[in-house]
Parts: structure tokens; sequence; C-alpha cells
């Protein structure tokens, strides 16, 4: 079904790509010279979250077609509780995403290196949770509305805040400095917790948010996927039953 | 007149159904502004800060373009549905000439884009200064023609592409090079720099000083921030750009609707 989306994939490259080559590299000559040394990295690390947060939402959109065509009665006829059919869901989706962005990191490391592989793989599978999460939390927000229309606007909306009041494009100590506001939200994002783990299995250690690491971004994203799963079952669950999604 | 009139507001018409789209989109941009922006403020080098004042006052004029940008674009996601649909039968059923349509739709999707510009270039008034009478009409003349010539490229991408995934893979494709290879984030100079240094190809270079979206940002820049200086250069580019798409646009429009 993912594939469907060869589209969005081959727009989400380009945008990966445009990213990199251009905001990246230009921006790395704009910041002050403390951050000017790893910020290209640093930066190359953070759209790699970006972008494994965008295609894990796109599970959101399947559920408004799956609604749309019909799918979700033959869904319901299968032999599978509707606990295990979210559950699975919000995993396929987590996985899937995963696949999309697998060719991204590579060239990820390819541009900032691998210091410690262990580091690494600790990352790449707490990530996982990152993942899972985020689809868990589309499929909540996406049986939550009727509307694909406004959906598409609130994931969009909340795309662009969730992503800039995070870690992915600017280190925490200058967010501090703009604002103790953003800080806070800052602090309390799972794309923040999903960035500092990143940067520290590829050995971006300077300008982490959480300590200790990787222990306290790894609980963080525990709690994220927990909470949205769970959320995401009990909701959806509920909204089977009667055609609520009708 | 009259009917490019009609065209005009049978667009506009269009145009406001999408409010909450609208919504969405202006709080992306206000988004930017007063988080990545404010944030940025504090990483910027002093050198850069120099040229620049500070980046929140940098960016303000960018995210007016960008807003003005994917407003009037909106109007080709429109005429490729109506393409694909054949909703220009009805169109060509109007006691309109294709000309007239034509006009109407390319001026519809550009002062769409005006419109939603609007309270964007309030904001950059309110928080940079409010520019002088004259400067003002300059500003309104040059993003009109922007506008023009967005909502021309717009409508030739889509009458060219023959779905909505393509239509949208093309509007991202033009995104993500005009957006990223202007003056829109960072100085012009930077651009440049890198271009001097090997890193950056030369085409990419002149695509950035050419790119009609540095010349918008700009423009308001000279005017609000006494940086970079205002330069002609800057309303020849615009010229130049909204007459080629403006007028590949009608004909490509009036081609497309009159195939059987």
């Amino acid at each position: 079904m993912f594939l469907q989306f060869k589209f969005l994939i081959i727009l989400r490259a380009i945008w990966f790509a445009a990213q990199i080559a251009f905001f990246g590299l230009i921006a790395s000559r704009m910041v002050v010279p403390a951050l000017a040394d790893i910020y290209f990295e640093y930066y190359v690390a953070g759209v790699v979250i970006m972008m494994l947060y965008s295609t894990s939402v796109f599970i959101g959109y399947d559920i408004f077609e799956e609604a749309e065509h019909g799918v979700f009665e033959y869904l319901l006829s299968l032999p599978v509780s509707r606990r295990e059919l979210v559950l699975g869901r919000s995993i396929g989706g987590g996985i899937r995403s995963f696949i999309f962005v697998g060719p991204l990191i590579a060239i990820a490391l390819f541009v900032i290196g691998l210091e410690n592989p262990l580091n690494f793989l600790i990352a790449f599978l707490a990530l996982f949770l990152f993942a899972f999460g985020v689809s868990g939390m589309s499929i909540t927000i996406a049986v939550g509305l009727k509307s694909s229309d406004h959906f598409d606007i609130l994931m969009g909306v909340l795309n662009a805040f969730i992503i800039r009041l995070s870690t992915t494009m600017y280190p925490q100590t200058f967010v501090q400095d703009a604002s103790q506001a953003y800080a806070v939200l800052t602090n309390f994002n799972p794309v923040t917790f999903a960035s500092d783990l990143f940067r520290w299995g590829v050995g971006i250690e300077k300008y982490l948010t959480m300590t200790p690491m990787p222990l306290a971004a790894i609980i963080g994203l525990v709690i994220f996927f927990f909470t949205f799963t769970f959320i995401g079952v009990t909701i959806y669950e509920r909204r089977l039953e009667g055609g609520g999604w009708q | 007149m009259k009917a490019v009139l009609h065209v005009i507001e049978h667009d506009f018409r269009n145009f406001f159904r999408y409010k909450w789209w609208l919504a969405g989109l202006i709080s992306m941009n206000l988004a930017d502004l007063f988080i990545m922006a404010v944030v940025y403020n504090q990483m910027v080098s002093p050198d850069i800060a120099e040229q620049i004042i500070s980046y929140f006052s940098f960016f303000a004029p960018g995210v007016t373009i960008i807003g003005l940008f994917a407003s009037a674009y909106m109007i080709g996601r429109e005429i490729n549905m109506e393409v694909r649909r054949q909703i220009h039968h009805y169109m060509l059923s109007l006691p309109i000439t294709r000309l007239e349509l034509a006009i109407g739709r390319l001026l519809a999707g550009g002062l769409r884009g005006m419109v939603y510009m609007s309270p964007l270039l309030l904001t950059t008034f309110l928080f940079l200064g409010f520019p002088s009478l004259p400067q003002l009409l300059v500003i309104l003349g040059a993003l009109f023609l922007l506008a023009t010539g967005i909502s021309g490229l717009s409508i030739a991408t889509a009458v060219s592409t023959t779905s909505l995934e393509k239509f949208v893979t093309a509007r991202g494709m033009v995104y993500y090079v005009l957006f990223f290879c202007s003056s829109i984030f960072y100085p012009l100079s930077l651009i440049q720099d890198l271009g001097r240094d090997g890193v950056m190809p030369q085409f990419v270079v002149m695509l950035a000083e050419f790119n009609p979206l540095s010349s918008g940002a700009d423009l308001i820049r000279s005017f609000l921030l006494g940086t970079p200086e205002f330069t002609f250069n800057m309303i020849r580019n615009l010229v130049v750009f909204s007459t080629i798409f403006a007028t590949t646009a009608t004909f490509a429009y009036m081609k497309i609707i009159q195939r059987k």
C-alpha cells in the first residue's frame, strides 16, 4: 500500500536532497563559529528524523482511503481482534517508514560518518519506537476526525509546530536563548528525543539535550510509544464499533 | 473586461472555499517566522548579522514571499482538476472568449496570492516598519508581477501534467528549487561565496541571482531594512519572469481547453 504513494516518496526524496544540498550547506556558513564546524552534519541528522516523522504519518491517510473505499468492512471480517489490528497497523506504519528512510539514513551515514557502530545500533532500534509512536499518533488523530481534508490540515499544522519546537534544526541551547517557553516545549517533544538519539548514535554528541544518553531519550520514546499506541487502540476500537468511520 | 472580472470572481469564490486550508497554511508560515526565525536569531554569526540586521528581520520578507508563492500556485491545482474532469467543457460553453477566460484565470491566481499574502506583509511592516507611499506602491506592484508570474507558472505546470500526483510532484520540485535556491532563507552573498569556493555549481548561483523569489524578497528588504541595496535588476527579473510565464500560461491554457 505504501508504494501507492510513489509520487509522494519521490517528492520527499527531492525535499531531502534540497534540504541537505542547499539549506544544510548554506545555513552552516551562516551560524556562529562554535556551531559552524558541525552544523551541516547536525542538520543532516535532523532532516533524517523529520523524514522519519513525516513518512510515519502516512498511515493516517490510509485510514481515510480505507474508509472511502469500503476496506474497513473487509478488515473487520478478518479473524483478527481489533486490538491486534490497530497494533499491527501502528507497527506496520512504523516499519514501512523505515523502509523508505533506510536509504536516506545510509546517505546520512555517508555524509556524517559513524564513530561507534554499537551506539548507532542502539539508536536505530530505539528509533523504531519513535516511528511506531508517530504512526499510532497519526491513527489516533485520523480516527478522531471525519474529514480527510481536516486531517490533512491538522497534520500540516502539527508538523509545522512539532518540528520547529524540536531540536531537529537547532540545538536546545539556542532555543533556550530565544525563548524559555519554546525551550520547555522542545524538552518534552518526542522529535527532540529521536533527534538526540540519532545524533548520539552517529557520534554528534555536542549540543545533546537529554542526559544521561541514551537512557533519557529511550525512556521518552517508550512513554511516547505506549501513550499513543494505547490511546490509538482504545479510540480505534470504539470508532470501529457500529460503523463510526462512515 | 467584464467577462474577465466574472472569471476572477468565480476563482475568488473557489479560493474562499479552502478557508481551513488557508488558515492551516498561514499558521505554518507564522510558525516559521515566530519560532524558526526567532531561534535562528540566536544562531546567526556576528558577520552575517551585520549584513542582515537580525535573522527575524531578514526572514519576515522571505516568509511573505513563501505565502505569496504557495497561494498563487493554488490556481494550478484547480485547473489541473478541471482539465482531468473535463469541467473546461462547461467553461467553453460560457459567453466568454478563450483569451478572456485564460487572462481571467491568470489574474485570479495572482490576485488570490496578493490577498493571502497581505496579512503576512502587514506583519512584516509591523515588525520592520512601514515603507513610504511610493515604496509601498513599488512593493505592491512588484509583488503583483511576481504573483502573476507564479500563477502563470502554476497554470503552465497544471496543463502539462496528466494526473494530480504528477502535478503535485512537479509543484514540489518547483517549490524546493525556487525556495532553497533563492535569498528567502539566507542572503544571496552566502550562495555567491559558496559558488566562488567551488562548493556550489555556477548555474545554481546564477539561478539564485535571477530567481524572482530572491528579487521579490530583496526588494522588500531594500526598502524596509536598507540592505541589500535596491537595484532595477530586481524589477527587471520580475518583469521577465512574469512576462514569460503569463504568456506561456495564457497560450497553453487556451490550447488545452480547445483539445478534443
